[in-house]
């Protein structure tokens, strides 16, 4: 690990990852700053997610099956992987830079508290849910989220997101965005549990880990190997797809930016 | 300092997740502005887990017990996503029979990190998928994006669920709903069936006892006159080669693989001395140190494209293995994340300058496995413990016009043995610099050129297979083959040095990048590196691969490769491959006429398997025959093969060319748009059939296929789905073709068995594959009802014999047969070997002719500029002045030729930008995001310019599967109703717009590969212009 690197936002992130493996205990649920005390989910466990960037091969697996999964409304999604193309500066070379997203199910949810009817909160599990119940689509946890890691469902008219496929996660399955990982990159786990793989590999990687916008102090919970400390935040890169074009040369647009 | 510091950010590619992903702003912002409060949207099932799918089973974390939902069922089956051919999980209601999710079949070697023991009883299998104990993510099984998104073909709106004929001209995209005896019925027996005048049907066609053409009998009987083409195999070829070989024998049957990969697999068929195969390897990348991958990349491309993906992930995040990806783009293969690996830019369809190029410094360098290389025979590598050996000492005869010129010296050349026999090996030179026979030596002599006497007195000079391939290779110097691939010197000298210096775990892989002017030469040149690197059935080298348990031979059970009647096609391919032009009757008449033979009306390749890229443009001009009928199942040329659709729309259009064009899909594609009637097939997972993979996998498997849902087409009177099965069998009946209705299958005892419907044909196919070897156990309670096989239970009690029930059922529930993956090595060698000789020359090649200029072909790889049918350089015809770029196809991680339907597909990359270099872009005055015209000696294209350093200066790059203009991109109307209007379907261009006709040719056909006939879409001279600003 080169110091340039650790002494950068390499530190941020580091201390984001360090919470994981601290007793959650008391703050599941006291909350912490602003929030408001964290209800329902199992008390027993924290999860979190750690993606390999290394083993990621962007073959948006992930986004389609979460998309299948959890009925995401067309061109709306929970997950998704943006692909990047890097140039050295010292010899010109390129190469792709896999960053795949979702919601960071972070200790510290900016989301939560703007929440003006408590629909939006975090379970105890670390979870971060909706209660479409509640939910009026206000959206202001979809613009209180650093990470655009919500939406606006036009379906239910409600606040939609990642909720680690908290259904199958209860039934005793995988999310399907983990299930399905080609690459074998996304780690799902308890971060409670000192013998799980999330907890192992935070344990082994612990310094080379980090977090997408450390300096929110949001405290995310999906952790990256293999991160490029520049895209931590949000990268300043030029969009490859401008525009759709039939076959004539004519502007179609997005076929799903309707919804 | 650490790689990813010095690197700049340059640009978000492809995704469109990128930009999609924040797009949830715009309405909540307004919604927010005007206040409004309360949700007025649809109440989600759940208020916390909203609308996803209920799980398919659950699992008690704490003891592992696993509870089904009664409401799901999970099945193993194929996906048809593309043509890995992965197994896969089907999540299916049982309510609404609609399918929810699909993921990877665990004892699947495509689908899982490592796949289960078939012994594994299903309910375990299920459990290990799920989160207890992590199982799950320790051992996954996958779905891509594509395999995850195909279900949508089930129930696509241009799905077609109906007998359809045309009630236009052909390609007029009108069509009437008819019954299935109809179309069964009008196809066989003809008439005036378009008021356009009178149509042969089958019947007619199926004569053998007449010939096509009587001055020229080789062409065979008018049988040859029905051609069938399929896509690819699917797991039904073997029925579809029943009836077109064996029960209506037609010589002509061809599939997608000239315009897909061809002269890959020849150049590797070459290497591996088996060009009727074309047998070919991949990388074992689990334990190889350095690959080099050129023209594929896993991940990216290729085949298996999860496995590979998945294995080069590994090797990324462990760090075992260094690779390059040499490609004129750079692609997903190309990881910052980890940095072992780089990208190595090179020029379309100069592949043969690289690899040469290499060849040259390792042959100058020693960098060649020399021990190995020296082992001359079976015996020799017997004794150093080698399972194989290659040709590299033996001698080739090269005095001109000598009859045994191009072909080994053998030992019968000397009077030692008699010609053909066991005993006429070729012979080598000793260390003491004898001539000795190449199986009574340990070792012989690399570099030979010497004068030989043969037993007639005569002198012939004579070249060591190692000679003449280093005489090719220093054909140029190494500055010219960097000048002519666009990689610099130094470069190829590192690659090569670091090549060698990782031994016998050293490897390359090639594929698509291949279908270039010079394509098999390229390949044949690429895999002659894994030869130098004597890397061949070595555990970190190339692997063969397991192959299949076949079901469709003299099996244990039936024997379907057999049938009482059974009839062997006879006669010249419509391609006029594989058929040496020299007894051709064309050819003596020539000769008798005093005129030269050469060159022949058009190409004639003898070494070339049948190749869809010659059969109809030959067939539409009738050289070297007409055809009156075409049967095409999934087949999509048009939109496959560059310039085809240019080449001969037209004439496809004209009923008199072509009596009859029947297609069988369940989509109407940019082919069989111009087909007289279409017979619904089965989609996906409604499908029958077994599979095999495309190598990559180290352990033999064959995945089965069956409907693990009805399918949703039109019924047979006798109330079985209308599909390619019952189309082929319905016609076979009525044609009374032997092999089909009763009385077709023999059993091992030789008792008769029906085949009236598919399930006869497949069921006893997986009662041969459950007993291969040790027979399968049987299937037990659980099995079944953990598989979703319970629905399959009538079929095979019909259909199948007690005993074979079980162990069938036991195939089934497990989505097929898979060697354990105990154990795939021995020692530093792979127990699936590949034991034929390894060829530095192909004396099949050798000693072949080109028909064009009467010359030999070379017998070693050789590098040359891309040429015309008449051996013009493409670049005298279409100068560089004239069409400065070259374009180039990649395949699409996300999109498949077929999959533009997807909706989830077309969500994530709706469009396909092309790839211009900067300094091109500044030369043409393009700017990023403008709109410009691509042309081409064949055709115009309108795309948007990606401007970036991420493709190969002079280069124009282009992802395959969009620019449609069928499968759903231009409504059709049936029975007078349209189909709907999807301007997005039409999204994108196709590279294969732009391919052309060769204008060098006298009989029509687009631009080929010589040896080969593939269709060249790697390297297409192309200008382009800017017309606009987005």
């Amino acid at each position: 690990m080169d110091l340039m690197r650790r002494s950068l936002l390499g530190q941020l992130a580091r201390l984001s990852a360090g919470v994981a493996l601290v007793p959650l205990s008391s703050i599941a649920t006291a909350g912490i700053n602003a929030q408001p005390a964290r209800r329902e989910g199992d008390p027993t466990k924290r999860y979190g997610m750690l993606i390999d960037l290394r083993q990621c091969i962007g073959c948006q697996a992930c986004t389609v099956s979460c998309h299948i999964e959890n009925a995401a409304p067309m061109g709306k999604f929970r997950t998704t992987v943006s692909q990047y193309e890097v140039e050295d500066q010292a010899s010109g070379a390129l190469a792709t830079f896999m960053l795949p997203r979702l919601c960071n199910h972070c200790e510290n949810p900016p989301c939560v508290p703007v929440c003006p009817v408590e629909a939006t909160f975090q379970r105890q599990d670390g979870i971060v849910v909706v209660d479409s119940d509640r939910c009026v689509g206000c959206a202001y946890c979809v613009n209180a989220c650093p990470y655009d890691a919500r939406f606006i469902n036009d379906k239910t008219q409600t606040a939609d997101k990642c909720t680690f496929c908290a259904h199958r996660l209860e039934a005793g399955l995988l999310p399907a965005c983990v299930e399905s990982c080609v690459g074998g990159a996304r780690i799902i786990g308890d971060m409670r549990d000192p013998n799980s793989q999330i907890s192992q590999m935070i344990a082994e990687y612990g310094e080379q880990l980090m977090v997408l916008q450390p300096e929110k102090n949001t405290v995310p919970q999906v952790f990256y190997l293999g991160m490029d400390e520049r895209f931590v935040t949000r990268p300043v890169a030029e969009a490859a797809l401008l525009e759709v074009l039939d076959d004539q040369g004519k502007e179609m647009g997005y076929e799903f930016r309707g919804h | 300092m650490d790689k990813s510091r010095r690197r700049l950010l340059k640009g978000a590619v492809a995704a469109g997740g990128a930009a999609t992903f924040a797009a949830g702003y715009s309405d909540p912002l307004i919604k927010l502005a005007k206040g409004v409060t309360g949700s007025a949207g649809e109440k989600p099932k759940d208020r916390i887990h909203g609308n996803s799918l209920a799980p398919e089973y659950s699992v008690d974390l704490k003891t592992g017990e696993l509870t089904l939902n009664p409401d799901q069922r999970v099945a193993f089956t194929i996906c048809y996503g593309c043509t890995t051919q992965c197994g896969v999980r089907v999540r299916i209601d049982n309510t609404t029979e609609k399918v929810l999710r699909v993921s990877g079949n665990p004892y699947h070697p495509l689908s899982a990190d490592e796949h289960l023991p078939m012994k594994t009883p299903v309910v375990e299998a299920l459990r290990g998928l799920s989160a207890y104990a992590e199982q799950g993510q320790q051992n996954r099984s996958t779905a891509c994006a594509r395999g995850n998104a195909m279900m949508s073909q089930l129930d696509n709106p241009f799905r077609i669920d109906h007998c359809l004929k045309r009630v236009a001209g052909r390609g007029e995209r009108k069509w009437e709903k008819i019954s299935f005896e109809q179309l069964i019925e009008e196809i066989c027996e003809g008439g005036d069936l378009f008021g356009e005048g009178h149509v042969d049907g089958l019947r007619t066609i199926h004569n053998h006892d007449e010939l096509i053409d009587p001055e020229n009998p080789e062409y065979g009987p008018k049988a040859n006159q029905l051609m069938v083409m399929e896509a690819t195999d699917y797991g039904r070829s073997d029925l579809l080669k029943r009836f077109t070989l064996n029960a209506f024998a037609t010589r002509n049957y061809g599939h997608h693989g000239s315009y897909c990969g061809l002269a890959f697999r020849m150049g590797s068929g070459a290497v591996m001395n088996n060009l009727v195969s074309n047998a070919h390897v991949k990388p074992d990348i689990k334990n190889a140190e350095f690959i080099m991958y050129i023209g594929t990349a896993p991940s990216q491309a290729g085949n298996p494209f999860k496995l590979q993906g998945r294995l080069i992930a590994k090797a990324r995040a462990q760090g075992t293995l260094e690779y390059v990806i040499v490609d004129p783009a750079l692609n997903a293969a190309a990881s910052h994340a980890a940095d072992n690996n780089h990208w190595v830019p090179i020029r379309p369809g100069s592949d043969s300058a690289f690899a040469m190029a290499i060849i040259q410094w390792l042959l100058d360098n020693q960098g060649y496995a020399k021990d190995f290389l020296e082992l001359p025979g079976k015996k020799a590598a017997d004794a150093k413990d080698e399972v194989s050996h290659s040709n590299a000492t033996h001698l080739v005869i090269t005095t001109k016009v000598h009859p045994r010129e191009s072909f080994f010296l053998r030992a019968s050349d000397l009077g030692l043995a008699e010609a053909g026999s066991d005993a006429d090996v070729p012979l080598v030179v000793d260390a003491a610099g004898k001539l000795v026979s190449s199986e009574s030596v340990l070792a012989a002599e690399l570099f030979v050129e010497r004068e030989v006497e043969l037993v007639g007195g005569e002198t012939v000079l004579v070249k060591s297979s190692m000679t003449l391939l280093r005489e090719s290779a220093n054909e140029y110097d190494l500055a010219t083959y960097a000048e002519h691939c666009g990689i610099p010197q130094e470069k190829i000298i590192e690659l090569a040095a670091k090549f060698a210096s990782h031994g016998r775990r050293a490897v390359v892989n090639c594929h698509g990048g291949m279908m270039s002017g010079n394509g098999f030469y390229s390949a044949f040149g690429v895999q002659m590196l894994n030869l130098l690197a004597a890397n061949y059935n070595r555990k970190g080298g190339s692997s063969v691969g397991g192959g299949i348990f076949n079901g469709a031979g003299k099996g244990p059970r039936y024997n379907l490769a057999d049938f009482p009647g059974k009839r062997g096609p006879k006669g010249v391919f419509l391609s006029r491959s594989r058929f040496p032009y020299q007894k051709s009757s064309e050819y003596k008449r020539k000769v008798a006429a005093g005129e030269n033979p050469y060159p022949s009306r058009a190409p004639w390749r003898p070494i070339a398997p049948p190749t869809l890229t010659e059969h109809l443009p030959s067939a539409l001009d009738g050289y070297p025959y007409p055809i009156k009928a075409l049967i095409g199942c999934m087949a999509n040329p048009i939109y496959g093969q560059a310039g085809l659709e240019a080449t001969i729309a037209d004439k496809l259009k004209d009923p008199k060319r072509l009596g009859l064009f029947v297609a069988v899909d369940g989509f109407i594609n940019e082919t069989n748009r111009f087909a007289d009637y279409i017979v619904p097939d089965s989609v996906m997972y409604e499908v029958w059939g077994f599979t095999g993979a495309w190598k990559g996998a180290l352990g033999k498997l064959t995945t089965a296929c069956w409907p693990v849902v009805e399918p949703r087409q039109q019924k047979t009177a006798e109330g079985e789905p209308v599909s390619m099965d019952a189309f082929f069998i319905a016609v076979a009946k009525r044609l009374g073709l032997k092999g089909f209705g009763e009385n077709a299958i023999p059993d091992a005892d030789g008792n008769l068995h029906p085949l009236n419907r598919a399930e006869d044909y497949y069921l006893r196919m997986a009662a041969n594959i459950a007993f291969l070897g040790k027979p399968l156990p049987s299937a037990s309670e659980d099995d079944l009802a953990h598989s979703g096989i319970v629905r399959l239970q009538p079929e095979v009690e019909k259909t199948l014999k007690e005993e074979e029930r079980g162990p069938v059922n036991f195939l089934y529930a497990r989505g097929g047969r898979f060697e354990d993956a105990t154990d795939h090595y021995k020692g530093e060698q792979l127990k699936n070997a590949w034991t034929k000789t390894l060829c530095v020359y192909s004396e099949t090649i050798g000693t072949s002719i080109d028909t064009m200029n009467g010359e030999f072909n070379s017998g070693v790889p050789r590098h040359s500029h891309p040429l015309l049918a008449n051996k013009q350089p493409m670049r005298e015809v279409f100068t560089e002045q004239e069409w400065p770029l070259l374009a180039f196809s990649f395949k699409s991680n996300l999109m498949n030729s077929y999959a533009i339907g997807n909706e989830r597909l077309r969500m994530i990359k709706p469009y396909n930008p092309v790839q211009m270099n900067i300094k091109d872009a500044q030369r043409f005055g393009i700017k990023h995001g403008d709109t410009i015209s691509i042309e081409s000696p064949g055709g115009e294209v309108v795309g948007l310019a990606l401007v970036s350093e991420s493709v190969m200066p002079g280069s124009l790059g282009i992802e395959h599967g969009y620019g449609h203009r069928d499968l759903g991109a231009t409504p059709h109307i049936i029975d007078g109703e349209s189909q709907p209007d999807m301007p997005w379907m039409r999204a994108g261009l196709n590279i294969n717009d732009l391919g052309f006709r060769d204008p060098t040719r006298n009989v029509d056909g687009t631009w080929l590969e010589p040896i080969s006939g593939s269709a060249i879409r790697q390297g297409l001279p192309v200008r382009v212009t800017r017309l606009g600003t987005s």
